[in-house]
């Protein structure tokens, strides 16, 4: 019933070390960490960065069944996608990785190349570190802290409240959302997916939606009002309650994202002053 | 003069009502997103999240429309514990975008008015904002981000601009007539024995 | 001499969207220091009244202003808010609205969050005001599993910041069960006398309010004052039934033994009143009127045999059991969390005993699927805006007679029965976005009376509506009850529903049935009513200070107020 405990960002704010650092400390360093994801197809770059996602996400001790199944879940699809794009360019690894060490052939179109495979490797590590950092980031961080921490980041502060507000009143439209389809149900609607068709459930969906939607937007004037008559708005600037003092450790982080802000510059500059022939670095080429 | 009004209106005033409207129609989206979804095959559901999207342009304009899309999917992103993916949430921040066009074509939700004619342009905003958010941006920021094969993207591409293009014409359609009956002949607010 | 500061010069104020005026040619004067409270009923004008002081007005709301309103000096409509709003701290009805912080701390900081306070100076500043309210151990707690009135303690200290000299508060009652109202009009006057602010109660509900002492009430109604005056004078003056303003208990029970009150008696406080010398007159009374007649049950259509349920390591309910007759109405009563929503969950299938059972005229209801149970037992939610799907009042009543498959004739026959048993027959093509707040709630029930249950369920009918809108809701359904024996459970904090519409009150506490009994013997009793988070009504207090039998005399006081109704319907 109660939705607000299967959310995955938490609330009140953890007890380690990663949860501990300041808004502003983890939103600077996700932003690090998935820019340097985003940037670089470096396996020696890749590789720590997703072992470090692991060691954090292990480090804030998450609840390992809620997260057990969503990883299996990411791992699928990803291989999935991974065997499709095998599917459609078997060859892919030539002109990306540049070679065709052919591993195993089933025709002369279907090969399995090590350039290929190694290819695969690297965007699997890639995907995988960008969702785990994420993870933990979600885990980690409360959504007051992430509205502090984008506003850190010069991230206008109203964007940093629609972000908060609508946290704040997710619970609610879960709740109302959960009592409108119980309403409908006792007025004999048919949820089950095994006794209606698919036209008919999106119909119904019409059915919960409208009711959703007007008293979940009802409560808009209101909460608007309540800000405006506590000065909302007044200023340029803002301070965030939530947002705690810089310490040692958050001043230790700063050096840390720094050095990856400067890696990131690094491995831009180096693509642009020496492109590489071929986009994805091997060992062997 | 004209020329102006059209571009505030696309914009949208932002005051506290609107970031707040915008952050109830972003909280609407993800919660619909996650927990909402309509059950397709098992591992396959459809989300009518789209839809509260149309309300928000209802309200407040196209562009408090895109952003309520956009950080609403970031929010499904944090609430569903999926990891952030930039490429969608900006496609659905584009979608929205064109979606949210109802008040440049003079259809008003929150008044009442929504007929025959706005329904067909409402039907051609779906189509060409699918195309161009799921078409083109976000397979191109997949490219540039993951460096992906474009093939398969573009492939998974095709199944939301049909399951998106699905819910806003089936849901969609329905829903805005319903809304807008529901919020019509508002304006007789004189006292009656 | 005294210093104004609130001052309205002839004052009125139109809606953009209306065409009448709402305020009109307002002469007021508050001074500094007072404690004011300004009543009246829905539509009077009041909340408009209070949204002119702290700025609101013209803000947010579009519309028209003549004469002057000076706010500590400030003249309003040249004002923006910001400004008023470091004089005037208002705490609104809506208490989840409100609370726009994701956390305790954060919502009392969010003022001094936009004044960009210093971190260090805004933690002392909170923690001040959050002990200074009592909430000083929730600063990390979401508002999830806050009650209402903890929302509005956190409301309250939020305006605490030292800056405002007004305390606004615009209903504060609505919204809390009456334990909790009890406390927060205690509250709002310890930090009237601890910190010497002005402070305005903006209320219907006038007994509760005079719990503790006011100054002054201004009673507003048709958007003008009625009347400035002493409490003493406006409880003499025979203006509230008039205005829509319920009079207090104690006064009522006083006046129908036939007592009319001299020009210097204080009638504000129970307490202070002399009662000793209208005892003879009261057991007269009680004496001249024939006994309360418990009505015959009829047979037996609902059992509820110790069930139990449990969300994860929480029982929420515990060995319940409970028998429904038909044609009875009840009251299900205690406090948020106490086991009453899930009860009636339980009761409409959504949800299935873990032990025990419940059976429905014989039949056990674990056989029935939810949609069977829905054509038995309607449920009727809070607000019913949660629940009007169609535009069309006759589409409405007719939806849930399509999910569930009727012929076309009979759905037809259903709609015109049920819209003629509810008075909508006549407005059946009518848009419902048209209606008023009773009227939806009437079609709500009619969509649910189209399946011809036996028993319907209402969460707080009457939450938040004043006198008049409750008479409207509660005596429709009376009549639904007498005319067609229809079973009526209510769920409800609401005491004067308890007392005038119901015959039996069900009461639960931690997830237990502590309680089953007449109404007048459960609100005699004080511990239920602790239990319950209800409150001891003035009518015990009367009667122990008579020395009368508090159950006699709560039985005698629901009697002759049934009798007066019953006359009145003829």
């Amino acid at each position: 019933m109660d939705m607000s405990k299967r959310l995955f960002i938490n609330v009140i704010p953890g007890k380690t070390f990663l949860d501990k650092l300041s808004g502003t400390t983890k939103v600077r360093l996700f932003f690090a960490l998935i820019i340097l994801l985003i940037a670089t197809w470096d396996f020696r770059i890749l590789f720590p960065v997703l072992l470090l996602g692991v060691a954090g996400l292990v480090s804030i001790k998450p609840n390992w069944k809620l997260i057990g199944g969503l990883l299996t879940f990411i791992l699928v699809v990803n291989l999935f996608n991974l065997f499709l794009i095998w599917v459609v360019t078997p060859d892919y690894g030539k002109d990306i990785v540049g070679g065709s060490t052919v591993l195993l052939s089933f025709n002369s179109r279907y090969v399995v190349t090590a350039e290929t495979m190694w290819y695969f490797l690297i965007r699997l590590t890639k995907f995988l570190a960008s969702f785990i950092v994420s993870l933990t980031f979600i885990q980690a961080i409360t959504p007051s802290e992430m509205a502090a921490g984008l506003y850190s980041i010069k991230v206008p502060y109203k964007v940093a409240t629609i972000v908060s507000i609508a946290f704040r009143y997710i619970p609610d439209i879960s709740r109302d959302f959960s009592d409108i389809k119980i309403s409908m149900q006792a007025r004999g609607m048919e949820l089950d997916s095994k006794r209606t068709g698919l036209f008919t459930r999106l119909k119904q969906y019409i059915l919960i939606l409208i009711p959703l939607i007007i008293i979940s937007f009802e409560r808009v004037g209101n909460i608007a009002n309540a800000m405006d008559l506590r000065g909302y708005g007044k200023g340029k600037t803002r301070t965030y309650y939530s947002e705690h003092e810089e310490t040692p450790n958050d001043r230790r982080m700063k050096v840390f994202y720094l050095l990856i802000y400067l890696s990131i510059l690094a491995v831009i500059f180096c693509r642009i002053v020496f492109p590489p022939e071929f986009q994805v670095w091997a060992p062997w080429i | 003069m004209k020329e102006k009004s059209k571009l505030s209106l696309l914009l949208g005033v932002w005051n506290t009502k609107t970031i707040v409207g915008v952050a109830i129609g972003a909280a609407l989206f993800g919660v619909l997103m996650v927990f909402g979804g309509i059950k397709v095959f098992t591992n396959t559901s459809l989300t009518t999240a789209m839809v509260v999207v149309v309300v928000v342009a209802g309200m407040f304009g196209p562009l408090p429309a895109a952003v309520a899309a956009g950080i609403g999917n970031v929010i499904a992103d944090l609430i569903g514990g999926w990891g952030f993916w930039f490429d969608w949430s900006i496609g659905n921040f584009v979608l929205g975008f064109f979606v949210g066009l109802l008040p440049i074509y003079g259809a008003k939700i929150d008044e009442g008015i929504f007929t025959v004619k706005h329904a067909i342009i409402y039907v051609l905003t779906v189509i060409v904002g699918n195309a161009i958010a799921f078409g083109l941006v976000t397979p191109l920021l997949t490219y540039l981000f993951y460096s992906s094969e474009l093939t398969v993207t573009w492939m998974q591409a095709l199944s939301a601009i049909i399951s998106n293009g699905a819910v806003l014409l089936i849901v969609g359609i329905p829903f805005l007539f319903l809304l807008a009956n529901r919020n019509a002949k508002k304006t007789n607010l004189t006292k009656e024995d | 001499m005294k210093k104004a500061i609130v001052e309205f010069k002839d004052f009125s104020f139109k809606y953009k969207t209306q065409t009448e005026t709402t305020l009109k040619n307002i002469n007021l004067t508050l001074y500094q220091g007072e404690k004011v409270l300004i009543l009246g009923s829905s539509g009077s004008g009041k909340s408009t009244l209070a949204n002119c002081i702290n700025g609101l007005i013209p803000f947010s709301y579009d519309g028209e202003i003549t004469g002057s309103l000076k706010v500590a000096g400030i003249e309003t409509k040249d004002a923006s808010i910001f400004e008023l709003s470091s004089h005037v701290g208002t705490v609104q009805q809506d208490t989840d609205a409100q609370f726009v912080g994701l956390s305790v701390g954060e919502d009392i900081a969010f003022s001094l969050e936009n004044r960009s306070v210093a971190r260090d100076i805004m933690l002392e500043k909170v923690d001040y005001a959050a002990k200074l309210v009592g909430m000083e151990d929730f600063l990390v707690q979401p508002p999830f599993h806050l009650s209402g009135g903890q929302k509005q303690k956190v409301a309250l200290a939020g305006i605490l910041h030292d800056e405002e000299e007004i305390l606004l508060f615009d209903e504060p009652l609505a919204a809390l069960d009456p334990a909790m109202g009890m406390a927060a009009v205690d509250l709002i006057d310890q930090i009237y006398r601890e910190k010497e602010k002005t402070v305005l109660i903006i209320e219907h509900r006038l007994e509760d309010v005079l719990y503790r002492h006011v100054d002054r009430i201004i009673l507003i109604d048709e958007g003008q004052i009625q009347m400035d005056s002493t409490p003493d004078e406006l409880l003499r003056s025979g203006l509230l039934k008039e205005h829509g303003i319920r009079e207090p208990l104690y006064i009522s029970a006083l006046k129908n033994a036939g007592i009319h009150f001299s020009d210097t008696e204080h009638l504000d406080n129970i307490e202070e009143l002399d009662i000793a010398r209208y005892k003879q007159s009261v057991l007269d009374d009680i004496k001249a009127v024939k006994p309360y007649q418990v009505p015959p049950k009829n047979e037996l259509l609902l059992h509820v045999s110790h069930v139990d349920f449990s969300y994860g390591e929480r029982k929420v309910l515990d060995d319940v059991s409970f028998d429904i007759h038909r044609g009875e109405k009840i009251a299900i009563v205690g406090k948020n969390g106490a086991g009453k929503s899930t009860m009636a969950k339980m009761l409409c299938g959504i949800i299935r005993p873990q032990a025990g059972e419940i059976s429905m005229e014989g039949v056990n209801c674990r056989k029935l699927s939810i949609k069977e149970i829905g054509t038995k037992i309607g449920y009727v939610m809070q607000n019913p805006n949660q629940m009007i799907v169609k535009d069309i009042i006759a589409d409405e009543v007719r939806l849930a007679l399509t999910l569930n498959g009727f012929t076309q004739e009979e759905m037809d026959r259903r709609v015109a029965d049920t819209l003629k048993m509810c008075n909508l027959y006549s407005m059946r093509n009518w848009p419902v976005s048209v209606l008023s707040y009773g009227q939806r709630k009437r079609v709500t029930i009619a969509s649910i009376l189209a399946l011809q249950p036996e028993i319907i369920i209402l969460d707080e009918p009457t939450a938040g509506q004043d006198y008049h809108r409750y008479t409207e809701i509660m005596s429709f359904l009376e009549e639904l009850n007498r005319t067609y024996n229809i079973t009526i459970l209510f769920i409800t904090h609401d005491m004067h529903l308890a007392i005038e519409y119901t015959d039996r009150a069900i009461v639960f506490a931690d997830g237990k049935c502590i309680a089953d009994d007449y109404v007048f013997k459960v609100l005699s009793n004080s511990w239920i009513i602790e239990q319950a988070n209800l409150k001891q009504t003035s009518l015990v207090t009367l009667a122990k200070q008579t020395g009368i039998d508090p159950e006699a005399f709560i039985r005698h006081f629901i009697e002759s107020e049934r009798e007066e109704r019953a006359h009145g319907h003829e």
